[in-house]
């Protein structure tokens, strides 16, 4: 079962890398690709139109030159003193006879069209005078002024004599040769001595030929004026749309802009250009049309190669996502493989812990148990013995057998209390209650029971004890530790020995030294002399059960403290226990 | 120099009729305001506004009409183009007068007129052109005199039916002299619309004073 877990989530962890570097591939690759297909067609948009805004800015530059010109002439024209003298000398049958004469270089020779190929547009096609009321002076129709129809006529006339050169256009309905539009350029004619305008001419120009002007094969230039549009080679609907499209935007600001008319279902590009602002003649609007047709085709291209090159993109990110998968994959199959291993050990190791320490527990239960089922019959023992001891009638000798029995009671105490706690201590149950302790008074305690005790080794005790040093600890521990090692240095001492105790203490610890005379311990028992239950070869003839030292260096240890062995060599056994003193800070409770 | 040359052409007209003893009609016509200010030495233009030829500064022609014998053919006049302006700028003339046009300034000139009494067109001539071109003035009339090259050369000429005209000075003063006795009309031609007139009746060697209005 664990082999199999391990390879199925290699299995989904290589996938998912897989698929989270093939969508991160794939977003960077379609975003990427997104951007330069949309600024690709913005671009190449924005050149298109400005191409056209630089074709139609080219185109109205020579309109305008062309204009210039015209209307040069047309100056030049209205001063003609012949002119002046038909109006103003009562001579109104003079007026055209005379224009005659004056225009003849400026109106088209229909005999003589070589001529004037390199004025194209330069040449009059009509001219008319309009009257002081902007009324067309009827001219005489035996003279060639061009030749126009009566409503023709009507659409030159203006509402009032200009003060300045008007720009109109005129269409005309020609069922032979398809509509014709003229440009008519309304020229008024200025009294030399007053300053104002007597007169008005006329003159009506072919206009330009702006598809052939554009540099653009495919742009289409017309005029909109009077409601009616004058473009070449456009079918009905496809005029109708326009003016209605223009009719909407006439309402609106005039503008260079261009913008997108569908038209037969084709897309074109549409400008349109007020050409006569604030004429006194009609509007008329300069409508420029692009197919869009080839356009779109490249664009569609270009989505193409767009989408081409994704795809290519996409199938490398693919097999590129598969090895980067793979290859990431394989050290974390590894380790997923080892954490695999580690786990089961680790559970393994956690169940033998676990049964350890249920082991343990039991034991120490045991211990504590036992301790507390052996105190009750050994005082009932004890006050047995006690209550036998203290009859009448006993002889001597049963007397000391009672007292040794009852001796012996206290000592199975002794160790049962020991017992008991050792195993508290082992259950991690045994809590130290830190308050200062009198060190120097607990030793001189002790010196003085020692005192009272019979001495049959007739031992000197030395003291180098400083007095009142306190140190951190619970006093019935320290003194269980005390008594321990100074119970030791008496018993295991010599005829005529000594006891050293030596107390110092500075800032971080207080050091205790117990040192004493007699038989050094062997070399090779010192390191168990801490053990349970050890007794040294030295301690064969001494009472004790071996839990003394043990016991006292455990107790040592909760007090944060350490007790150790510094020297047993030479007639001379030195331990050496450490405290904290009581000042210092970490006095908080060992739980 | 101008008021000089016109005296000099009046007087000139009135030679024939010195040896007769006449009748004088003097008086003051009230002229029409100058459009502009006056200059000294300033010439006469002719100005068309609203379709009426004036003269600036304001002058006018004051002649006597009634039924005159016809005389001989009347002298020859000159209006001459000199600086590019024809001089003098107003000339009345009686019907049947020839009035030449020399060129004094060395360009080309082409006086022509559209003007109903006579249209004629004299065509390109230099200050050499031989015989002087001229015309005869037969109708009586306003005729307004330009030149097809220079834009703003104008001249009028006043053909009047009459012996008896004489041209205001600027102030509006006239003087009318040998005139036969009778009924008469006495006319002040202001400019093309406007012509003042009332009756007078002359006796012989008399002076009359005549004022307009």
């Amino acid at each position: 079962m664990t082999a199999l877990r391990p390879q199925n989530s290699i299995l989904s962890f290589r996938t998912k890398l897989f698929v989270t570097i093939m969508i991160v591939v794939s977003a960077i690759s379609a975003l990427t690709l997104y951007i330069v297909e949309n600024r690709a067609t913005v671009n190449f948009e924005r050149e298109l139109k400005q191409e056209f805004q630089y074709g139609l800015a080219a185109l109205h530059q020579s309109q305008q030159i062309r204009h210039a010109a015209i209307l040069e002439r047309c100056r030049a024209l209205v001063k003609k003193s012949r002119i002046h003298a038909a109006l103003e000398d009562n001579a109104i049958d003079l007026l055209y006879p005379s224009a005659r004469e004056e225009l003849r270089d400026v109106m088209e020779n229909p005999q003589d069209s070589s001529s004037n190929a390199g004025l194209h547009g330069l040449s009059a096609k009509f001219y008319r005078f309009l009257d002081r009321e902007g009324r067309v002076i009827s001219p005489p129709t035996d003279i060639d002024i061009g030749q126009l129809s009566k409503t023709e006529e009507s659409q030159l006339s203006l509402p009032h004599t200009p003060a300045t050169p008007q720009l109109g256009y005129l269409g005309r309905d020609n069922p032979t040769e398809g509509d014709e539009l003229y440009e008519v350029i309304a020229m008024p004619i200025v009294s030399s001595e007053t300053g104002e305008s007597i007169a008005t001419l006329v003159l009506g120009f072919a206009p330009m030929n702006l598809d052939a002007l554009a540099n653009h094969p495919a742009l289409r230039s017309g005029i909109d004026t009077n409601g009616r549009l004058y473009l070449t080679a456009l079918s009905p609907s496809a005029s109708a749309v326009l003016s209605n499209k223009i009719s909407n935007t006439q309402s609106g600001p005039a503008t260079r802009n261009s913008q997108r008319v569908e038209i037969d279902g084709t897309p074109y590009l549409f400008f349109h250009t007020i050409l006569n602002p604030g004429s006194l003649f009609p509007a008329a609007y300069e409508i420029s049309i692009y197919p869009l047709a080839d356009f779109l085709f490249r664009q569609r291209e270009l989505r193409w190669q767009v989408g081409g090159i994704g795809g290519l993109v996409l199938i490398g990110g693919f097999l590129i996502s598969r090895f980067l998968a793979t290859r990431l994959a394989k050290p974390v199959e590894e380790l997923a493989f080892d954490s695999a291993n580690n786990f089961a050990l680790r559970q393994q190791a956690e169940a033998a812990l676990e049964t350890t320490n249920r082991e343990l527990q039991r034991s120490m239960r045991f211990s504590a148990d036992a301790s507390h089922q052996l105190k009750t019959p050994v005082t009932v023992l004890r006050a047995g013995l006690e209550e036998l001891l203290a009859e009448p009638h006993l002889s001597p000798r049963q007397c000391d057998e009672l007292a040794a029995l009852v001796h012996q009671t206290y000592r199975l105490s002794g160790v049962i209390e020991d017992l008991l706690l050792l195993s508290r201590m082992e259950a991690g149950r045994l809590a130290i209650d830190f308050s200062p302790v009198n060190l120097s008074h607990l030793i001189d305690g002790w010196l003085d029971d020692l005192g009272a005790l019979p001495d049959p080794l007739a031992l000197k005790a030395e003291t180098d004890v400083p007095p009142n040093i306190y140190i951190a600890g619970e006093q019935r521990y320290v003194t269980l530790i005390l008594q321990n090692l100074l119970e030791n240095a008496r018993k295991y001492n010599r005829q005529n020995g000594r006891i050293h105790i030596a107390l110092r203490s500075d800032e971080t610890q207080v050091v205790l030294t117990i040192g004493n005379t007699g038989r050094p311990i062997e070399p090779e028992a010192q390191e168990h002399i801490f053990e349970r239950f050890h007794r040294g070869t030295a301690g064969e003839n001494i009472p004790g059960y071996g839990l003394g030292l043990n016991l006292a260096r455990e107790l040592s240890r909760l007090h944060r403290g350490e007790l150790r062995l510094v020297r047993s060599r030479d007639d001379w056994t030195e331990f050496e226990v450490k405290f904290c003193p009581s000042a210092r800070p970490c006095l908080n409770k060992v739980s | 120099m101008l008021r000089s040359s016109l005296f000099v052409s009046i007087s000139f007209l009135l030679i024939p009729l010195i040896g007769q003893a006449g009748a004088t009609i003097e008086g003051h016509v009230d002229l029409p305001k100058a459009p502009t200010a006056a200059v000294m030495n300033q010439r006469y233009e002719v100005i068309t506004n609203g379709g009426v030829v004036s003269i600036n500064p304001p002058l006018a022609v004051v002649y006597l009409e009634g039924n005159f014998p016809a005389t001989d053919t009347p002298k020859t006049e000159q209006m001459a183009q000199r600086n590019f302006t024809f001089l003098p700028a107003v000339l009345a003339i009686r019907t049947g007068t020839r009035v030449e046009f020399p060129n004094e300034d060395n360009a080309y000139h082409n006086i022509f007129s559209y003007s109903p009494p006579k249209r004629f067109d004299l065509g390109r001539y230099r200050t050499d052109e031989r015989p002087v071109p001229s015309e005869v003035f037969d109708k009586p009339g306003l005729v307004t005199l330009r030149c097809d090259i220079h834009e703003h050369m104008r001249a009028i000429i006043l053909v009047l039916d009459t012996p008896h005209f004489v041209l205001s000075d600027t102030a509006g003063n006239f003087r009318l002299t040998d005139l036969p006795p009778g009924r008469y009309t006495l006319k002040a031609w202001l400019n093309s619309k406007t012509t003042l007139e009332h009756a007078v009746e002359i006796q012989a060697d008399s002076t009359l004073r005549s004022d307009f209005p």
